[in-house]
């Protein structure tokens, strides 16, 4: 069954597709990241900022 | 009736558990690396004590920083920063309690074992079975907290911090179980199921993966928190942490096999390693310059700010580690590097720079929150800074000196390459020894830094009283989620981005594995698929973008997705090598069987950690034959449960050190390695001349072993005994025809009946290989 992927030379056009896969992946998301709501990014962002009491504590 | 606000308080009091855990976990783990780094330079460290010397004690260095110091202090970092996050308590205080002493019970019986011997011999992965299950099921107490929180949120967005530690919690848990698979043969000693190759694969499958996934996606999420927290400003690009997310969870699992370059693994996996690994640049960089890039602006405040220098150092060493990392990648920079201290020079800039620095970043930013009332030192948090940074750069240019220059030394060749130029080992030994010494003054420097932290942070908590965080809420029953925001099992799993996702990996597999016609036909449907996906882009991308929109807000179908994402790459690299890289598969040479002495002796050799020092992996390199022999074969270390191919040459390779040297030779060399060797810094073995060996356990071990497919005959308890007496003799009698009297018993006995079956292999004719 893996005998191509074990054997034959042409095991490297595996790597190459590998590549080309994790490539569209990068591509597509960054694609996807670009195009976000520019409210819906400035509303993720500001997520850590919800004020709690700890943060009238003192700071450093 | 309008809702009414209520105040809740957050589970403060674990992350203080937490915190302090890491502080001083993170103390002993560093003072122990202290000593082993001393006892390379001193032999005299190891005090002639079994559970001390450098064998047993590294382990206990590499864990105790990993698991106990950056493991308290992710775990710190991420209950304080999920609870704001989502703005609830964590769900149980009865499960936060357990993974907190859960986790502080295993370090203790890991800080126990390690140094008695008790070991699995395989890197980072050195607890035996009995630490492992309770980690895995301390993992689950974590993780049923975690997302138990997560499913009572008030605030349903999920911010970019929880998915790393989303990534970190399902990768963490595949990757521990997988590696640490084994069938016990007693209480405290267990095989791993994998052997040779498969078991090199999936160790550094693992051993590579834990550095990602314990030592950086859970830190990352530790920055995506507090960095713009201590900022006081968003991070730089949210749109980039999501684009890094994605990439380097995609990407990090198939890197792996560039542990294993030059080596028998097959050629498809290193090269599969080399290039994932290359593509590693560009998400680890995205992430390092998203970090340093929100400081802009900002950068004035460094200069009175602890905090924010510790996490711009920080991230700057994520950046120098994660483009060292790649580079070390490439195969002909890896001959270079591999088994040397350029390699310790690269893992130390990563956890002593990006791992020590953003914890003491973090707990300095931490401590005035949970105890309420200020550092008590700013100076001294400077000072700790500087020291550390000071003491970093000399380790790390040490160890790339010495890396550099032991790599160089032992590949050096001259008369056209058919002669080594430093025939022996001890030459470069000898030569590296001052950047050995180096690298214990910038350890110790390091250290005194997080001393200073130490009393800081007492000063700063005594007396002072422990302060919980709290919000104010509305207090109103959680709205159902609107219907068309939800995403159920069968919107995660039953839509065009999945399934195409599915074909196309489906189509690969059958193009890449199956015979002829089923090949063409995924060949087929591959080029149908992508075809039918940029036609259906322009009238379908909204849809698939609402998709992807709902994912964002669903936590159990986004970690769904994200465990398929990791899952993909270590299923593609471990069947096939499984299925395939077995004994009756194995052409050209194939390891004998140890017999019941020598799998006795083998043990032994696992208990003392020669794995730490001696390779037992001859690569594919002129050098590497030149010095130690023809190169290893795959078949060579079939039987091996667990592979001993190391990682570092202190000391020189040993796989072919078999028949090289009389038995007396090892005697010698066991009792007092200077002897045989001057300049030697092995530590003395004096133990194993006198302790007798437990010949009781060896039936229990060939059992499992001939259950783990180790071609051992029927042989009963007293025929066990019997081999292993007549073996044993054997070897005393040669002994003290050499001059020395050891009894037959003695542990040394069995340890040189490996160490001289060490390279024996049986040919296979090319006519019985199965191809």
């Amino acid at each position: 069954m893996f005998k191509r992927l074990i054997l034959e030379d042409s095991a490297t056009l595996y790597v190459i597709f590998a590549f080309v896969t994790a490539a569209t992946i990068f591509i597509t998301i960054t694609w996807r990241a670009l195009r976000m709501p520019r409210a819906q990014v400035e509303r993720f962002a500001q997520l850590p900022f919800t004020k709690d009491s700890s943060d009238r504590h003192h700071d450093v | 009736m309008p809702a009414q606000k209520i105040t809740i308080e957050y589970n403060d009091r674990v992350v203080r558990q937490f915190l302090l855990a890491s502080v001083f976990w993170g103390a002993v783990g560093m003072l122990v690396g202290l000593l082993v780094a001393s006892q390379l330079n001193f032999w005299q460290l190891n005090f002639h004590t079994a559970w001390l010397t450098f064998g047993r004690l590294r382990p206990l260095h590499t864990n105790a920083v990993i698991f106990a110091f950056v493991g308290n202090m992710m775990f710190a970092g991420i209950y304080y920063s999920t609870q704001r996050l989502v703005k609830a308590r964590l769900a149980s205080d009865f499960l936060s309690s357990l993974h907190f002493w859960g986790w502080q019970l295993i370090i203790v019986a890991a800080a126990i074992t390690l140094p008695l011997g008790y070991t699995r011999g395989k890197e980072y992965a050195e607890l035996i079975w009995p630490i492992n299950l309770a980690v895995a099921f301390i993992w689950v107490v974590f993780a049923v907290n975690f997302f138990w929180t997560l499913a009572r949120r008030r605030e349903r967005a999920l911010y970019v911090a929880i998915w790393f530690y989303i990534a970190t919690i399902v990768t963490v848990a595949m990757l521990y179980i997988v590696n640490h698979l084994s069938i016990p043969t007693g209480l405290l000693h267990s095989y791993p199921v994998f052997s040779g190759v498969q078991d090199a694969l999936v160790q550094w499958w693992y051993g590579h993966n834990a550095v990602a996934f314990f030592l950086t996606t859970p830190i990352l999420g530790i920055m995506y928190y507090f960095l713009p927290k201590a900022a006081e400003r968003p991070i730089y690009s949210y749109r980039l942490s999501v684009v890094h997310f994605w990439s380097l969870v995609f990407v990090y699992i198939w890197a792996g096999p560039h542990h294993l370059l030059n080596t028998t693994l097959p050629s498809w996996l290193q090269n599969l390693g080399t290039t994932f690994s290359l593509m590693l640049w560009a998400p680890s960089w995205g992430g390092m310059l998203n970090g340093l890039l929100t400081l802009r602006g900002a950068w004035d405040k460094l200069r009175t700010d602890p905090v924010l220098k510790f996490f711009a150092a920080g991230i700057t060493f994520y950046g120098m580690a994660t483009f060292e990392g790649p580079l070390l990648s490439i195969r002909s920079v890896n001959a270079l590097a591999h088994y040397s201290d350029w390699i310790i020079g690269h893992v130390h800039a990563g956890t002593l720079g990006w791992n020590g620095f953003m914890a003491a970043g973090m707990i300095y930013w931490l401590l005035p929150r949970l105890w309420n009332r200020p550092l008590h030192s700013l100076g001294l948090a400077n000072l700790h800074f500087w020291i550390g940074l000071v003491g970093i750069l000399l380790y790390v240019s040490a160890m790339w000196t010495s890396g550099i220059t032991q790599g160089l030394m032992l590949n050096a060749t001259t008369e056209h390459g058919t002669v080594l130029a430093y025939p022996n080992f001890l030459d470069t030994l000898t030569t590296i020894r001052p950047m050995m010494l180096m690298r214990v003054i910038g350890g110790a420097l390091y250290l005194i830094g997080w001393f200073l932290l130490v009393y800081n942070l007492y000063r700063t908590v005594r007396g002072a009283s422990p302060v919980n965080g709290t919000i104010e809420v509305y207090d109103e029953t959680p709205e159902p989620a609107p219907a068309e925001s939800r995403l159920g099992l069968k919107g995660t799993l039953f839509n065009a981005p999945t399934v195409f996702a599915v074909l196309i990996l489906v189509c690969a597999t059958t193009w890449m594995l199956g015979p002829d016609l089923l090949s063409t036909a995924g060949l087929a449907g591959l080029i149908v698929c992508v075809i039918l996906v940029y036609a259906l882009i322009p009238t379908h991308s909204h849809l698939w973008n609402g998709w992807y929109e709902k994912l964002l807000l669903n936590a159990l179908p986004f970690t769904l997705l994200t465990f398929f994402a990791v899952v993909a790459g270590g299923l593609i690299q471990i069947i096939p090598t499984v299925l395939v890289q077995k004994a009756q598969n194995v052409e050209d040479r194939i390891q004998i069987p140890y017999t019941p002495l020598e799998l006795a002796g083998r043990d032994l050799y696992v208990r003392e950690g020669c794995y730490n020092c001696h390779s037992q992996m001859i690569r594919t390199l002129v050098p590497d034959v030149l010095r130690y022999g023809d190169y290893s074969r795959l078949g060579e270390s079939i039987y091996d449960h667990p592979f001993q191919w190391g990682s570092k040459r202190t000391g020189p390779d040993l796989a072919r050190v078999g028949g090289k040297y009389p038995n007396i030779w090892h005697l010698r060399h066991m009792e007092n390695p200077r002897s045989i060797s001057p300049g030697s810094n092995m530590p003395t073995y004096p133990w194993l001349l006198t302790n007798s060996l437990d010949a009781s356990v060896m039936p229990a071990k060939i059992k499992v072993q001939r259950m783990l497919g180790v071609p051992y005959g029927p042989l009963s308890a007293q025929q066990i005994f019997d081999t292993m007496d007549e073996q044993a003799k054997g070897i005393a009698k040669d002994l003290r025809a050499a001059g020395a009297y050891v009894a037959p018993d003695k542990e040394i006995v069995a340890l040189i009946a490996y160490l001289q079956t060490l390279g024996k292999f049986v040919p296979v004719p090319p006519k019985t290989a199965t191809p």
